[in-house]
C-alpha cells in the first residue's frame, strides 16, 4: 500500500507541474496588452512604457516562467501589481477566511447529508425517500445565487433576523460571528448537500441490491447492522469522491456566494485579479486551487484504499 | 407598502427639470444655504420666483433641504459607509488616489490648502487667504497658524511645500501631474507664506488645489500604512481592499467632526450593497443601481441622495474617419437624440438633459444663453440626405449605466427616418484600450472635472490626448488659452459661451444627458454634502455629517 500511495503522490506532483505551465500560458495569452488594460482610460504612451518595464514584459516568457516557479517553491509569490502589497499577504487573509467557511460548511453538511442519504436508502420507496429525492433534485436544479438571494430576501430583508452581508469587522463576539456567517453557510450547505445526499443514496441502494447483502438479509442480520457494517464500506468510494469534489468547490468555486454576501474569500480575489490583469495574483490563486484539488483527490484515493482492501491488491 | 420584489422601475420618476434644477449650481447652493439658516418658506418662495421658477416646481427644493432643517448637529455615533469598489491598491498616499474610497479616506485624514463648496468655489482651509497677480501667473497663499498634525507636531510652510512639490517635476509619480504642469516652482516667501510661480497663466489654480489629490502631508512621509495628517479623523485601522476605520480627532483645528468614528469598506455587488442599506447594516452606500431607486424610495428609514453633476455619457463620432468626418452626419445624429426620453427612462429622472457640450449647469462657467438643441427628425433627415451616408456601425459596451439603452433609442430613431444604424456589442474588458478613440463610432463616459477649463482642455483641446472625436479646432485652442489666463469674470463668461457653442455645433461628441450622482443614505444621516464632483457629495461628507439617534 505504501508504494501505491507514493505513486499517487508522484502523479499528483506531476499534475501540479503541468497545471503550472498551463496557468502561465493561459495568463500570457489573455487578449489585450496587459499594461494598456491596467491603465485603462488614463493610459498615455509614457506611463504605458513605464508599466511595461516594471512588469518586465520585455523578457522572454520561459525566463519569467522559471523565475515564477522558483519563487513559488520557496513561498515568494511575488508582488501584486495593484498597490505593491505582496501576494502572500493578500492571499493569507482571504485563504483563512475561505478555509473557515469551507470548514464550517463541511462540518455541518457532510454528516447531515450522509445521514439523510443513509436513511433514504434504508427505506426506499417510502414517503421519506420520495421527499428526500424530490427535495435534493430541486436544490440541485436551482442555481446557487437564486438560493442565496431568496434566503437574503426572506431572512434578512423581510424578517430582519440575520444581516444581509457577511461583514466581519474582527471585533465580534461568538454570537455576532454566528449571525454574520449564518446566511452564507446556510446557502452553501443547502447547495452542496443535494449532491451528497443523492450520491449516498444511489451508491447505497446499488450495494444493497447485491447478492451478498441478500444473503445477509436471509441470514436474519438486523437491517441497521447490514447497512452500517457491510454495505456502507463498499459504498463509500463514490460517496467520498463526491464529498471531496464538493470540498474543493468550497475552496475555489464559491465566487458567487462570496460576491453576494461580500465575504472576503479567495475565489473573489482571483476574479478581481483577472479583471485588473494582476497576473501574479491570478497565477498564485490558480496554483492554490489546483493544489487543493490534487490534495483532496489524493485523500479520497487513500480513503478508498483504506476502506476497501480489495483495491490494495490489484489482481 | 410597495412590494419589495418590484426591482425594475417602470416609467421612472416624475420630476420637473425646468424647475429647481434649472438654476445654476451657485444659485441652488445659495438658496439651500438660506433655507438651512432658516428663512421662512415665503421668503424662499419669493427668492425662487425672482429666479423665474413656478411655485409648483419650487416646492421640490424643500425636500432636499429637509435633512439640514433637522435638529442641531449632535455628537456621537459611528457611521458605516459601503462604497462600490475597493482593491488591494487602495492607498493613503494622496498623489496616488484613484477611486472614491481613496478620496473619502483622504478627506477624513488630511486637509488641503483650499476647500471647495457645493458650487465648486474655493474657500480657505489650510490656506488662510490667497490671491493672484493680474495675469494669473503668480499665486500667493498665506498658511493658517496653529494647525497641528495628528501626532502633535505643528504644520509648517515646509510641510506644505514638500507636499505640493511632489506633484511637479520629472520624477513625480503623481496621478495629477498634468494638472499642475504650468507650475514652475513653489517658493517660500516667509515662514507663513508660499507662492506658486507659473510659466503659463492659470486663473483656476485655487480650485485645482481643492481637489482630492493635493492634500498636505508632513514633510518626508514615506510610510503610507500609517501616515499623519491634519484632518478631522485619525486613522485607527487600514487594511487596503478590506476596510478602514477612522476615529474623531478631538484636537481638530476647525469645528470638529460630529461622529465618533467612520468605518469605510466596499460591497462590490450592487444588489448586496442595496440590501445592506435596506436592512440598516450600513448608513451610506455609493452608486445606487438605477433599478433599485424606487425600492429605496419606498422603504422607510432610507432615501436616495441625488446630486446633479457634470458627468456625462457620450456617443463619439470620430471626425477624422468615415462617417464622422461629414459634419452633416454628426448634426443629424445630434438632432435625433431624444434627450427627455433618455433622461426619464434610462436615468430615471436623475440627471439633466445635455446640449452636446460638457459644461452644464453644475459648472460655475456654464453658459446659460446657449440655446438647447431640440429633437428634430425632419432636420436630421435633411442633414442625413445632404451627407450621403446611408448606414453606419457603432461599437457599444456598457461602460456606463444605461448607455446601451441610450444607443438603442438612437437606433430606433434612425430606423424611423430610414437610416440603418448597426450596433456592435463589445465587452467592457479592454474597451478603453481596443475600442475607445480607435473605431469610427463608439461610446464614451466622462466624470465631471473641477473647472470648465480643465474639462474642455483635456477632452476638447486641439492637442488633448483624450480628445474623443479627434476634433482639432484651432479657434478652440486660442479660446482655451485665453480662458486660462482670464481673471475678469465677464470676459471669461464670453469666452466660455463661445467655446461651448463651438463644441455643441462642431465637435463629434453627442452628449444627450448628464448623469446625477445617485447614492443611498439612511434617514438618520444629516449634513450630507452636495458637491457635484463625485459620489456621496463629492466625498466631502466625513467632516460634516451627524447621526440622529
Amino acid at each position: 500500500m505504501g508504494s501505491m500511495i507514493a505513486r499517487r503522490i508522484a502523479i499528483g506532483l506531476l499534475t501540479l507541474w503541468v497545471v503550472s505551465v498551463v496557468v502561465f500560458i493561459g495568463t500570457e495569452i489573455l487578449p489585450g496588452d496587459v499594461a494598456q488594460i491596467i491603465l485603462g482610460q488614463s493610459a498615455t504612451p509614457e506611463n504605458l512604457a513605464a508599466l511595461r518595464a516594471e512588469l518586465r514584459l520585455d523578457e522572454p516568457a520561459f525566463v519569467r516562467y522559471f523565475d515564477w516557479l522558483g519563487g513559488m517553491l520557496v513561498g515568494d509569490l511575488g508582488v501584486s501589481k495593484a498597490g505593491g502589497a505582496t501576494i502572500a499577504s493578500l492571499i493569507q487573509n482571504r485563504l483563512s477566511n475561505t478555509l473557515m467557511m469551507a470548514g464550517i460548511v463541511t462540518l455541518i453538511s457532510v454528516p447531515l447529508s450522509v445521514l439523510i442519504g443513509l436513511l433514504a436508502a434504508m427505506h426506499p420507496g417510502t414517503r421519506l425517500d420520495r421527499i428526500v429525492s424530490f427535495g435534493t433534485l430541486s436544490v440541485i436544479s436551482v442555481p446557487e445565487f437564486f438560493v442565496a438571494t431568496f434566503l437574503v430576501l426572506i431572512l434578512a430583508v423581510q424578517l430582519k433576523w440575520l444581516p444581509s452581508i457577511a461583514y466581519l469587522s474582527g471585533t465580534e463576539n461568538a454570537w455576532d460571528l454566528i449571525r454574520a456567517l449564518a446566511l452564507p453557510v446556510f446557502t452553501l450547505a443547502i447547495v452542496i448537500s443535494g449532491q451528497m445526499i443523492r450520491m449516498t443514496r444511489a451508491s447505497l441502494l446499488n450495494v444493497l441490491a447485491t447478492p451478498y447483502i441478500e444473503m445477509a438479509i436471509l441470514k436474519g442480520v438486523p437491517r441497521k447492522r447490514i447497512v452500517l457494517r457491510h454495505a456502507l464500506r463498499n459504498a463509500i468510494g463514490p460517496i467520498i469522491n463526491v464529498i471531496v469534489l464538493n470540498l474543493a468547490y468550497l475552496v475555489s468555486g464559491v465566487v458567487i456566494v462570496e460576491t453576494i454576501f461580500a465575504y472576503p474569500g479567495l475565489a473573489k480575489l482571483m476574479i478581481d485579479g483577472v479583471q485588473t490583469r494582476d497576473l501574479a495574483l491570478v497565477q498564485a490563486c490558480a496554483m492554490i486551487f489546483c493544489t487543493t484539488y490534487v490534495a483532496l483527490i489524493l485523500l479520497a484515493d487513500i480513503a478508498a484504499l483504506l476502506f476497501n482492501p480489495r483495491l490494495r491488491h490489484p489482481s | 407598502m410597495k412590494s419589495k420584489l418590484q426591482w425594475v422601475s417602470s416609467g421612472g420618476l416624475d420630476r420637473s427639470e425646468t424647475g429647481y434644477n434649472g438654476l445654476s449650481a451657485s444659485e441652488r447652493s445659495r438658496l439651500k444655504n438660506a433655507i438651512c439658516r432658516g428663512v421662512t418658506r415665503r421668503e424662499a418662495m419669493s427668492m425662487l420666483a425672482a429666479a423665474g421658477l413656478s411655485l409648483a416646481s419650487a416646492g421640490s427644493i424643500f425636500t432636499t433641504a429637509t435633512r439640514a432643517l433637522a435638529a442641531t448637529p449632535r455628537k456621537g455615533g459611528r457611521i458605516k459607509c459601503a462604497m462600490s469598489a475597493h482593491s488591494p491598491g487602495d492607498t493613503l498616499d494622496p498623489q496616488l488616489f484613484t477611486s472614491s474610497i481613496d478620496f473619502t479616506r483622504g478627506r477624513a485624514h488630511y486637509n488641503s490648502l483650499i476647500r471647495l463648496d457645493d458650487a465648486l468655489r474655493p474657500h480657505p482651509e489650510l490656506a488662510a487667504s490667497f490671491s493672484a497677480n493680474t495675469n494669473a501667473t503668480e499665486w500667493t497663499f498665506k498658511i493658517r497658524k496653529g494647525v497641528r498634525f495628528h501626532d502633535g507636531s505643528k504644520l509648517t510652510v515646509d510641510d506644505v511645500l514638500w507636499s505640493l512639490n511632489r506633484h511637479i517635476g520629472p520624477n513625480s509619480k503623481s496621478k495629477v501631474k498634468s494638472l499642475l504642469s504650468m507650475v514652475k516652482e513653489w517658493k517660500k516667501v516667509d515662514p507663513a507664506t508660499i507662492k506658486a510661480v507659473l510659466d503659463s497663466p492659470n486663473s483656476d489654480l485655487p480650485v485645482l488645489l481643492g481637489t482630492h489629490h493635493f492634500k498636505i502631508l508632513k514633510a518626508g512621509t514615506d510610510n503610507f500604512q500609517n501616515p499623519v495628517g491634519t484632518g478631522p479623523f485619525k486613522l485607527n485601522e487600514f487594511k487596503p481592499g478590506i476596510r478602514s476605520v477612522h476615529v474623531r480627532n478631538d484636537d481638530y483645528w476647525c469645528d470638529g467632526p460630529y461622529v465618533d468614528a467612520l468605518e469605510l469598506f466596499a460591497i462590490t455587488e450592487s444588489t448586496a450593497r442595496v440590501n445592506a442599506l435596506l436592512t440598516g447594516d450600513v448608513h451610506l452606500i455609493s452608486n445606487l443601481d438605477p433599478k433599485a431607486i424606487k425600492l429605496v424610495e419606498s422603504t422607510d428609514g432610507v432615501g436616495v441622495w441625488s446630486v446633479p453633476s457634470g458627468s456625462y455619457p457620450a456617443i463619439v463620432c470620430m471626425t477624422d474617419a468615415y462617417p464622422g468626418e461629414n459634419p452633416d452626419f454628426v448634426l443629424a445624429m445630434k438632432y435625433l437624440q431624444r434627450r427627455e426620453r433618455i433622461l426619464k427612462s434610462v436615468l430615471k429622472g436623475h440627471g439633466a438633459i445635455g446640449n452636446d457640450q460638457p459644461i452644464n449647469a453644475a459648472y460655475a462657467d456654464h453658459c446659460a444663453s446657449l440655446s438647447q438643441r431640440p429633437y428634430d427628425p425632419d432636420r436630421a433627415k435633411f442633414h442625413l440626405k445632404k451627407s450621403g451616408v446611408t448606414s453606419a456601425e457603432i461599437q457599444v459596451a456598457e461602460i456606463s449605466n444605461g448607455i446601451t439603452d441610450t444607443v438603442l433609442i438612437l437606433q430606433r430613431e434612425c430606423a424611423k427616418i430610414g437610416f440603418d444604424l448597426q450596433i456592435k456589442r463589445v465587452p467592457n474588458d479592454g474597451y478603453w484600450g481596443a475600442v475607445w478613440m480607435k473605431t469610427p463610432m463608439h461610446v464614451s463616459d466622462w466624470n465631471m472635472r473641477p473647472t470648465a477649463n480643465i474639462m474642455l482642455s483635456i477632452a476638447f483641446g486641439p492637442e488633448a490626448k483624450w480628445n474623443d472625436s479627434h476634433w482639432r479646432n484651432d479657434r478652440m485652442g486660442t479660446l482655451l488659452k485665453a480662458a486660462w489666463a482670464e481673471t475678469d469674470a465677464a470676459r471669461k463668461k464670453e469666452l466660455h459661451c463661445e467655446m461651448q457653442t463651438l463644441v455643441s455645433n462642431e465637435s463629434g461628441m453627442i452628449i444627450p444627458v448628464h448623469k446625477s450622482s445617485v447614492d443611498g443614505i439612511s434617514d438618520r444621516v444629516n449634513g450630507m454634502t452636495r458637491s457635484p464632483l463625485g459620489t456621496l457629495g463629492g466625498s466631502e461628507w466625513p467632516e460634516f455629517v451627524w447621526l440622529t439617534s
